[in-house]
């Protein structure tokens, strides 16, 4: 079995807008390897986060091939991509995304029940302690603070014990300390359960706790020398 | 499928509260309570036909018979039947008081009258009271509207022919009344054989006899009657009994209930708009909880399942409002109703309404939910960073599904209304303007968008944006026109032919029509009649003929019903004259006129009639004329026009086929206006046995049943527009936040409030204008269509409720938009701008 998580060849992703079509990223050729820790950063705009949709199947590239855990996702439709999703990968996002109409443990329970888990809401419980919200268990996303939020939304992508957990700017709407207490469980994860992390931030200090980084402009890798040296280079971007 | 989870995501979705929601459930619970409404109350009239049908025949059964009496041994056969019977007579005449000469339907009774219920009388007199008379005259009962018309009170006399009567009393209400029909000219109820030397009843003459019978309790009707018809075959008698007592009342009833329901559905088809509009900015609202379900792995499938059931329930509880609308109002308000029928109706929990209601709000609700639905399953993860419901088409399975939906609601409406060709109607004209409505909004969007960026609006900032929102995309534009557009279009139709029909019976009629239609007139009388016509200058033509009325039995040998289906020209008796010569004027259109005197019974008969009930030259006919069965061939199609109101006979037989017949002459006297009145009284001095029909009355009573249908349809319409206004406000509603924001940024660069708003008004006036104006073209043509192809009448577009209807739409946008607009007007920019944030 090949270590590979994620392999890209070749990817564009080209959007149509009313000035005609736009192209977001151009040519990513990238793989990411078990366990390993992934921090994707560049200006706004670079196409870091449609990069990581394209890494968890929430969008679809208009050409080339994005190989995830051993499977062709350019090959699946929308509804086989969700289910490629299930109890495979974890997605923590930066608006958090947590349903406003459940429960903390409801929301950390979904994906597990969509998977069909069996225990879903005992595993919930246990990934709401893990973030330290047992007892807010039942409060809605309306009655928690944005940190709050988002350790619920951290142990939903947790819960199901991902392969593969994207995290896109997880700490972009937290104050600083928030941010860091975060970032501490996002790795504290990682290292429990031995997922492979791709993470997208502006923060050098928090790329700078990834194996790799690797840096986009303008939807290219950047490959200039100067890109390179802030992080320990264990592995090499690709192009 | 995981339907157990779809329905745990649907439940915690609920939670959220049924907010945005309003629109929806008033645009199915109206929909629906109007159906489920019209339905309690036609099974309450049914019930109540049922019910009272014994009372409403006047008796178990009844046989009647045409400008005859029944023959002793008929008599006798059907007094062996009933334990009880009686002869009424009933006919058209004059009452006759010093000058005043008034067309009334005389029912002269014997002394058994009524077998059951009980006729009322203004004070309570008794029937037989009444009839007692005074002064050595006989008594007579009339209508009210009658008695004041010519002047008469309590006491007074009058004349029937030559009889001269004691008006004794008021008549409130005859039990059976129901079963009359349509009659052209108010009561008087007499005795018979009190009218014994009126000169009315006489050989020829137009009356009704009809013998009710009380049956022994055993009898079994259906037997009676293959007997009855058995036992006195070519006696063209007509049976009818408690069964089905008012057959031309339940069938009004049905039909009324038909087109109500039908015109419902047309309501629901434009609540079905503000469901699929409160559905869509629902699941708007809900795009990123299902672009999380999709990130957490849930397919299109879990997706729709988990908001098909929210809006399931959604629509559970709208119907059942409508529901408890539709069947409690009639319940509550039961006396009321009851009361103000003509009928007798039993207001009761009636199912079978309510489950049709119940199955057309459902299907609708469903129907026009879907595409929003089936759109929310293709929401992809990425919509989290991109927004927006999917564009374009549902998938084929859902398009499929629809299809299947809208073939079930159309073909249930076919089925459960009873009138498929009503009913495909509808569907077609609904479907029709509601492609039309949409494209037309397509076009004023497309249109509004281009006249925006004109550079003729430089400057005018109000217009400019008003246009620009009416043209953006996602505006409430198809919305608004679909909503208003459908009630108005109808309300336009209605308007169109009504005005046309009203204009060519009360200008283009009067002009070609004869003052007078002049009936019962004895052969011995013609030609002093015709005499005293023709020495009169103000009368400018008369036409006459010989009169006799018969019933078409048999075509070819064929039961007539059976050959020629439900045409006019076999249901009920028909006019009929006879002549050797070709009348002057008259065009054969095929065949050959028979030669004069030839012995074979011939018909000539109307063309266009012939054409539609497809009669061929060498057909026989049988004509049953006052209880004789005639036998004759076919020989000539003739074409009759019978647009003018003047004489037509859709038979006209040669002289040896009706020979010895015993017969009338009928005249119709063409005179100017001022000269009517003489000739009125002149005849009806000279002959009082002749009945005077006054056109102008009877067109003045045929425009008031015109107009009262008018009536019945526009508030039909209305129920349509108000729904239709409840869409609006929905759209209004749900188009506050971005009023708001528009708002917040043009304050911001530096609009003022006064601008704001006449941009806001002016958008709602040309939304309205566009769907008033859309809706009067497509009115226009509906109204061109009926009149032209079903009424065979002259069409002229007519502005004034054209331009109504364009001022209506108008008013009703800018209402439901200006309620909304406080509030985008009243908010300060900054706190709007915020909350965008």
């Amino acid at each position: 079995m090949t270590d590979t998580i994620l392999a890209l060849d070749d990817v564009w992703l080209s959007l149509a807008g009313n000035a005609g079509s736009i192209d977001i990223l151009k040519g990513i050729s990238l793989t990411v390897t078990r366990g390993e820790t992934l921090g994707l950063v560049g200006p706004s705009g670079s196409g870091k986060s449609s990069l990581l949709m394209l890494m968890g199947g929430l969008e679809r590239a208009s050409r080339g091939r994005v190989m995830a855990l051993g499977s062709d996702m350019t090959a699946l439709d929308e509804d086989g991509l969700a289910r490629f999703r299930r109890g495979k990968m974890g997605v923590v996002f930066q608006s958090f995304h947590l349903i406003p109409t459940m429960t903390a443990l409801e929301n950390v329970a979904l994906p597990m029940e969509i998977a069909g888990v069996a225990d879903a809401f005992a595993r919930a419980e246990d990934e709401l302690e893990a973030v330290g919200l047992a007892q807010r268990r039942h409060h809605y996303p309306s009655q928690m603070s944005g940190g709050e939020q988002q350790r619920v939304a951290l142990a939903r992508a947790a819960a199901p014990r991902p392969t593969l957990l994207l995290a896109d700017e997880p700490t972009g709407n937290l104050d600083s300390v928030n941010g860091a207490a975060i970032m501490d469980l996002i790795f504290g994860l990682r290292d429990r359960h031995g997922a492979t992390l791709v993470l997208v931030t502006h923060a050098p200090e928090l790329a700078a706790r990834c194996d790799r980084i690797v840096r986009l402009v303008d939807g290219r890798i950047d490959t200039t020398p100067q890109a390179m040296p802030a992080a320990r280079m264990k592995f090499g971007a690709e192009v | 499928m995981n339907w157990a989870l779809a329905a745990r995501i649907a439940r915690r979705e609920l939670r959220g509260g049924l907010r945005g929601f309003g629109v929806f459930l008033a645009c199915l619970a109206l929909g629906v309570a109007a159906i489920a409404g019209v339905g309690m109350v036609r099974s309450a009239i049914q019930a109540g036909l049922t019910d009272q049908g014994a009372v409403l025949l006047g008796g178990d059964a009844q046989v009647e018979f045409t400008y005859r009496f029944a023959s002793p041994a008929e008599r006798a056969y059907l007094d062996s039947l009933a334990t009880e019977t009686s002869e009424i007579v009933d006919f058209r005449s004059m009452a006759v008081a010093g000058d005043a000469r008034v067309l009334t339907q005389v029912k002269a009774v014997d002394a058994a009258y009524p077998l059951l219920g009980a006729v009322q009388l203004q004070d309570d007199v008794p029937l037989a009271t009444a009839f007692v008379g005074s002064g050595g005259l006989p008594g007579a009962v009339m209508d009210g509207v009658l008695a004041d018309q010519m002047g008469l009170a309590i006491g007074d006399t009058f004349a029937l022919g030559s009889q001269e009567f004691a008006l004794t009393a008021r008549l409130l209400r005859e039990p059976d009344s129901a079963t009359g029909g349509f009659a052209l000219a108010p009561r008087t109820m007499v005795l018979t054989a009190d009218l014994a030397r009126a000169g009315l009843l006489e050989p020829g003459t137009l009356f009704d006899t009809s013998y009710r019978m009380i049956l022994p309790a055993a009898a079994d009707l259906a037997t009676l009657e293959t007997d009855t018809k058995a036992q006195l075959p070519d006696s063209g008698l007509r049976w009818s009994d408690r069964r089905q007592a008012a057959p031309g009342v339940e069938r009004f009833v049905d039909r009324i209930g038909a087109f109500l329901v039908l015109v419902g559905l047309a309501g629901l088809a434009v609540g079905g708009v503000g469901v699929a509009a409160a559905v869509r900015s629902y699941l708007e609202a809900k795009i990123s909880t299902i672009a999380t379900l999709r990130t957490l792995g849930a397919d299109g499938g879990l997706i729709f399942a988990a908001y098909l059931l929210q809006i399931g329930l959604l629509v559970g509880v709208g119907v059942l409002l409508g529901l408890a609308l539709g069947v409690g109002v009639p319940l509550l308000l039961a006396g009321i109703i009851e009361s103000a029928l003509p009928f007798p109706a039993q207001i009761a929990f009636y199912p079978q309404p309510v489950i049709e209601a119940a199955f057309y709000g459902v299907i609708s609700a469903f129907l026009f939910a879907l595409w929003p639905l089936a759109r929310a399953e293709q929401v992809r993860a990425a919509a989290l960073y991109r927004g927006g419901l999917a564009g374009g088409w549902p998938r084929t399975q859902y398009l499929a599904l629809m299809t299947v939906l809208a073939a079930v609601l159309i073909g249930g409406s076919a089925w459960l209304s009873g009138t498929a060709k009503l009913a495909f109607g509808t569907a077609g004209g609904v479907v029709a303007s509601l492609i039309v409505l949409g494209l037309a909004s397509w076009g004023l969007a497309a249109l509004a968008r281009r006249v925006a960026r004109s550079k003729l609006l430089k400057g005018r900032v109000a217009v400019r944006l008003a246009l620009a929102s009416i043209g953006a995309p996602r505006a409430e534009t198809m919305q608004v026109v679909l909503a208003l557009g459908l009630g108005l279009t109808v309300l336009a139709a209605v308007g169109q032919i009504d005005s046309n029909l009203r204009s060519a019976i009360e200008r283009d009629l009067p002009t070609r029509a004869p003052a007078y239609f002049f009936v019962d007139i004895q052969p011995d009388q013609i030609d002093g009649f015709l005499a005293k016509l023709g020495a009169n200058p103000g009368v400018s033509k008369v036409e006459s003929a010989p009169m006799l009325r018969g019933v078409i039995t048999e075509i070819n040998g064929i039961d007539a019903r059976v050959a020629a289906g439900d045409h006019w020209v076999v249901q009920g008796d028909r006019g009929v004259t006879y002549a050797d010569a070709l009348p002057a004027g008259t065009k054969v259109t095929a065949g050959q006129w028979w030669a004069v005197a030839e012995a074979r019974p011939q018909i000539s008969f109307a063309a266009e009639e012939a054409a539609e009930i497809g009669l061929a030259l060498g057909d026989t006919m049988t004509v049953n004329i006052l209880g004789r069965a005639i036998t004759a061939e076919v020989t000539s199609f003739r074409e009759v026009d019978f647009s003018n109101a003047g004489m037509g006979f859709v038979m006209t037989m040669n002289k040896a086929a009706l020979a010895g017949a015993p017969h009338t002459y009928i005249s119709t006297v063409y005179a100017d206006a001022d000269a009517e009145p003489a000739v009125l009284r002149d005849i009806s001095k000279a002959y009082p046995n002749v009945t005077a029909i006054g056109v102008k009355a009877a067109i003045g009573r045929v425009t008031e049943a015109l107009g009262a249908i008018a009536q019945a349809t526009t508030l039909a319409a209305m129920a349509t527009l108000i729904t239709g206004f409840v869409v609006l406000i929905g759209a209004a509603a749900s188009g506050e936040r971005a009023r708001v924001y528009e708002a917040a940024v043009l304050k911001v660069i530096g609009a003022s409030r006064g601008r704001i708003l006449a941009s806001f008004a002016l958008r709602s006036v040309l939304m309205g204008a566009a769907a008033g104006v859309v809706a009067t073209i497509a009115g226009g043509i509906a109204g061109w269509a009926v009149l032209t192809f079903v009424m065979e009448s002259d069409y002229a577009f007519e502005p004034v409720s054209a331009l109504a209807i364009v001022l209506g739409g108008i008013v009703a946008t800018l209402l439901a938009g200006l309620v909304f607009v406080l509030r985008p007007l009243s908010v300060r920019p900054a706190q709007a701008l915020r909350s965008q944030e």
